[in-house]
């Protein structure tokens, strides 16, 4: 024994390393180092390194080891050998070879892409963001459009996502954390709970309050974000609209409050509106016109100097009379007066009144700013929304009357306002690669720089007889689809004249039985697929409908070049620096474990797609000469990963240097981060464009016999009530809707036993949030055993936690806990199922974006009062 | 010197990073926190406010616990004030979880995993040194602290709340915000002198 061994009492470890990686216990995906010693991942640290979570973890980031070392997870391939699939039958697995797993998966593909390739249904979790690029490209390459995030898109993103694209060229909205003063919060948790960013965000939002910004958060329940504001504002669920719109009105029309050069320069407000609610056109290049006001003549948008442009007024072009489209705005937002909007929102006029002083005082319309030697308009305020209000049936309307307050005093992606996820990026400095800026599109209105989903927000394709499942290429402003699971989803088909049907479904990790609504409408759709690939960690809800189930790699066995997208999603909004982290694996696979894209492209290969994929791969990575992928040549994924990296950084800097690494960074630009004033865009303040699509929509549906309604095509926004708002059964007194709770994702943390510990030990995590006063009202108690059933009899069971700190209208529920698989033993049982209390058909989705209405019109009955 | 924590609760949004970091940091067995966050509301709806606490051992100047254990197994390092636990002299009495006013001590009464089927690989690493019937607690990762390292709790606090100082020093960043922000104890009346610190929300 020698003296080092003696001093420590244990032997040195042979293998002692800390290995820059990705976490991917949600899609925030925050880098951080792994300490393993002698095989065994002993902690799991932020890497302090990046800008991705600045070192610092949330909960579930740390208890990630937990995740991937649950002896639950699977390691074999599993084939079913019970043919019958539904919620209660017992797929009856056995293990089978690889072999014998891919020579099936590949025969049924080969078939299927020979019949029609749009039969294929391939669909992704949003947990893995890294999983966007394998499954996409692959679903481009075998010519199938029918791509499907399950949940993700229907809960959170078809509004926000659509409109944080539209109107500021990203995937969400935050406010300017260092600069901003006042932030107004409709159902959004930014920097205090879950989400993109979620690490970065709450470091940035605590020193924005320890600086003194006040936050006023709207929301029925008064949790993360509310319980650190300096006001909660509780309202009627999904009445976010109304109280956004009164605002607005109070602002402008009582107040006076707007910023007339930003919305001469940067939006829409000029273009001349005529009776029919659209542009006056020039005649000959069908440019929308504006009023000079110099020469006091109609002059195309492009011809007139923003100054110039007249916001207010009623002219006479050609015997046609038209007003800007901000003197329309002006004028419609005045039936929203705090009063009608108190009787909706039962949130007070005369708080309505001082909200909307408050922000449109702290706009500071007018003033300027230093960054970095650098003068920029300063805003510091911003109405920031996310899933809480834009998930309704009204979610469009709900997030632009939002985005509205911004654009009205100049606070979008100035110094101090509401800023998109990084819009802008001029590219690495080396390479000039990741270049990307918002530009001038159709109308001069913008088109994002870079987006993810599946078209840009804007310009909106023309809708046409739908060939998608989703009917996406129908509802043109939608992303995600309800239609793929919906109960009348064979009766939309047929109206449209599908010439398809869905028959197989590859699968990555979406447990789509829990995370899109009621399980029965849910289950009843997957078990019409004639094969069902899975790859997952875990036997879930969904694996069980599965043919074959594939044994997935965790994040700690993966590799990902791009474990993160760039910019928009996930690296955090305001100054500081680009950081492009990698994942890498820091352990290999447990028994026959294989990482899902290296599967997809034996996949391609066994069904004879690989150029194809290639291509996809070139497309979707930006991949240029002389690193492109070429012809049919068989690259690992790691080569992949390897192109892409070298393409953008060099090629120096390719795997190996990354690997090394963990992360390239570099500064950000004051002109990057604050673009608005560079960048020559506008945004629409009137959506001109919603009555040709809407009408566009009509005349496909309406001749089918689905009725379009046209209220929700109007270029002004309103606010239109949900079926929660419209039901008048008896004792049906409560509005539910969920939240995403700080310790999970998802429906995927909960098998995780720290954070389904913590969990435990959280008052709220898995009960039923009631107004305290209410409860007692109906003699109901805290920690009472209950069913909250909707107006249609779905209804979930769980226990009352009685608080002050909710609407007394609402029932609060922790998202997509009630878990009933074995294959999940921790997760089995905890919580509340809330998605069993929505509908999944038409009637529930909004007829603009297809985003679900998450809230629904609730009784709450004892368990022991039913027999 | 006198190690001592500050915790803003301006700052913290209750998000249990601290509690799941030192569970990663230990391998903490189940129902053992050395770190924890309580939740409570004040008020009535709708002037409610939320109250998140983080809870850790306040390694006291004058620790009942210390004072309590028939063994001397809880013990305070004379050199940073250090409230600890020999586990080779605990005999799991408990005589100091009683005495502790803030109970922050937990007894492992035996070896026990999160999983049925037994110990993680990560388990069977991290918890090889840990002893059943025997009593646990927060010792500030005293570990980490003598190789220059801030408490795991502290590093990973994603939104800083958590600041980690000499008590002692005045000019310390511990003592310069206690001053300054009028930092206070949990249950000052009790007189036990406790090390960690709370800045008003």
């Amino acid at each position: 024994m020698n003296m080092v061994n003696v001093l420590n009492k244990a032997p040195r470890p042979i293998d002692d390393v800390w290995i820059p990686s990705s976490c991917s216990l949600c899609y925030g995906t925050c880098s951080i180092l792994a300490h393993r010693v002698d095989g065994v991942v002993v902690k799991i640290e932020g890497n302090p390194e990046s800008a991705v979570g600045k070192g610092r973890l949330c909960g579930k980031g740390v208890s990630g080891i937990m995740t991937h070392y649950d002896p639950n997870r699977l390691t074999r391939p599993l084939r079913r050998t019970n043919p019958k699939k539904g919620l209660s039958e017992d797929p009856r697995w056995k293990e089978i070879s690889w072999d014998e797993a891919l020579d099936e998966i590949s025969a049924v593909l080969r078939k299927v892409r020979a019949e029609d390739p749009r039969k294929l249904v391939v669909q992704r979790t949003t947990t893995v963001t890294a999983s966007r690029v394998p499954f996409q490209t692959f679903a481009a390459a075998f010519g199938t459009p029918n791509f499907s995030v399950s949940g993700g898109g229907q809960h959170c993103g078809n509004g926000a996502h659509l409109i944080s694209g539209m109107m500021h060229a990203s995937w969400s909205i935050v406010p300017d954390f260092e600069y901003c003063n006042y932030a107004i919060y409709f159902g959004a948790s930014k920097g205090h709970s879950a989400g993109h960013a979620s690490c970065s965000n709450m470091g940035k939002a605590a020193d924005a309050r320890a600086r003194g910004m006040k936050m006023v958060v709207v929301d029925p329940i008064c949790n993360f974000a509310a319980a650190k504001a300096t006001e909660w504002v509780p309202l009627r669920v999904g009445t976010d609209a109304a109280l956004a719109l009164a605002m607005c009105n109070v602002m402008v029309n009582e107040l006076g409050i707007y910023d007339g050069p930003y919305l001469q320069a940067k939006t829409n407000a000029p273009y001349l509106i005529g009776p029919d609610k659209l542009y006056v056109r020039h005649p000959e290049s069908k440019q929308p016109l504006v009023w000079d006001t110099r020469s006091n003549t109609a002059r195309p948008y492009t011809e007139v100097a923003a100054a110039d442009m007249a916001l207010e007024g009623e002219f006479t072009v050609d015997g046609t009379r038209c007003r800007p489209s901000f003197h329309c705005l002006r004028d419609h937002l005045c039936k929203f007066t705090p009063e009608w909007a108190e009787e909706i929102s039962t949130i007070g006029a005369a708080t309505i009144r001082r909200l909307a002083k408050e922000f449109g005082t702290e706009a500071r319309v007018g003033s300027t700013i230093v960054v970095e030697g650098v003068t920029l308009p300063y805003r510091p305020v911003a109405a920031i929304a996310f899933r809480g209000s834009q998930g309704h049936m009204n979610s469009v309307y709900n997030f632009y009357a939002v985005d509205l307050l911004n654009h009205l005093v100049g606070a979008a992606d100035v110094v101090g306002s509401c800023l998109g996820f990084n819009p802008t990026c001029h590219g690495h400095p080396d390479t000039g690669k990741l270049r990307y800026i918002p530009s001038a599109g159709p109308d001069g209105l913008m088109v994002t720089g870079m987006w993810m989903g599946y078209h840009y927000p804007y310009p909106p394709s023309e809708p046409r007889l739908p060939t998608n499942l989703g009917l996406q290429d129908l509802f043109v402003l939608g992303m995600t689809s309800p239609f793929l699971d919906s109960t009348d989803r064979e009766e939309m088909w047929e109206r449209f004249d599908l010439p398809y049907r869905p028959e197989v479904m590859v699968n990555f990790g979406a447990n789509l039985v829990m995370s899109i609504a009621n399980k029965e409408a849910v289950a009843a759709s997957l078990a019409k697929y004639k094969f069902m690939v899975s790859f997952d960690l875990f036997l879930t809800e969904t694996s069980n409908f599965a043919d074959i189930v594939l044994p997935d790699c965790g994040y700690l066995q993966s590799l990902d070049s791009r474990s993160n997208f760039p910019f928009i999603f996930s690296l955090p909004a305001g100054m500081g620096e680009w950081c492009w982290p990698i994942r890498q694996p820091v352990l290999p696979p447990d028994g026959e474990q294989r990482h899902c894209a290296d599967v997809l492209l034996e996949i391609a290969d066994r069904v004879g797609f690989r150029a194809d994929l290639n291509a996809a791969y070139n497309a979707s990575l930006n991949i240029q000469a002389p690193h492109r992928l070429e012809g049919e040549t068989r690259y690992s994924y790691a080569q992949i990963c390897d192109a892409e990296l070298k393409n953008n950084f060099g090629i120096e800097r390719g795997l190996d240097w990354f690997k090394e690494q963990g992360v390239i960074k570099w500064k950000k630009k004051p002109e990057e981060v604050y673009w608005r004033p560079f960048v020559d865009v506008r945004v629409p303040i009137y959506w001109e464009f919603m009555l040709p699509i809407g009408a566009k929509i009509a005349a496909i549906a309406e001749p089918r016999g689905l009725k379009i309604p046209m209220e929700y095509y109007e270029p002004l926004p309103d606010f239109l009530p949900c079926t929660s708002h419209c039901c008048q059964k008896q004792d049906f007194d409560f509005y539910a809707f969920y939240y995403r709770d700080i310790v999970h994702t998802n429906s995927f943390t909960m098998e995780n036993p720290w954070l389904d510990e913590a969990a435990r030990l959280d008052p709220f995590s898995y009960t039923i949030a009631i107004n305290a006063t209410e409860a007692r009202k109906k003699a109901l108690h805290d920690g009472q055993l209950v069913w909250v059933e909707n107006e249609v009899g779905h209804k979930v069971k769980g226990r009352l936690k009685l608080t002050e700190a909710i609407h007394p209208e609402g029932i609060g529920i922790a998202a997509m806990c009630g878990h009933w698989s074995d294959g999940m033993p921790i997760a089995k049982g905890k919580g509340v199922f809330f998605n069993e209390l929505l509908e999944l058909d038409w009637a529930h989705v909004s007829p603009v974006n297809n985003n679900l209405d998450l809230c629904a019109k609730v009784r709450v009955v004892p368990v022991e009062a039913v027999p | 010197m006198r190690w001592g924590m500050v915790i803003d609760l301006k700052r913290c949004i209750g998000c249990y990073g601290c509690q799941l970091a030192c569970k990663a940091e230990h391998g903490t067995p189940p129902g053992v926190y050395y770190a924890r966050v309580l939740k409570d509301e004040q008020g009535q709806y709708p002037t409610v406010s939320n109250i998140s606490l983080p809870v850790l051992c306040n390694h006291c100047e004058d620790a009942p616990c210390i004072e309590a254990c028939p063994t001397g197994a809880s013990f305070k390092w004379e050199d940073d004030g250090i409230v600890d636990i020999d586990h080779d002299l605990c005999v799991g009495c408990r005589s100091c979880m009683m005495a502790c006013p803030y109970t922050n001590r937990y007894f492992n009464d035996q070896p026990a995993h999160y999983h049925q089927q037994g110990a993680t690989p990560y388990e069977a690493a991290r918890t090889a040194h840990h002893q059943s019937n025997v009593v646990m607690k927060c010792n500030f990762c005293r570990d980490r602290v003598r190789s220059g390292k801030p408490p795991a709790c502290v590093a990973n606090c994603p939104t800083v709340a958590r600041i980690f100082g000499d008590l002692d020093d005045p000019t310390s960043e511990v003592s310069r915000l206690i001053k300054e922000r009028g930092g206070f104890t949990l249950h000052p009346e009790l007189g036990t002198g406790p090390s960690v610190y709370y800045l008003p929300a």
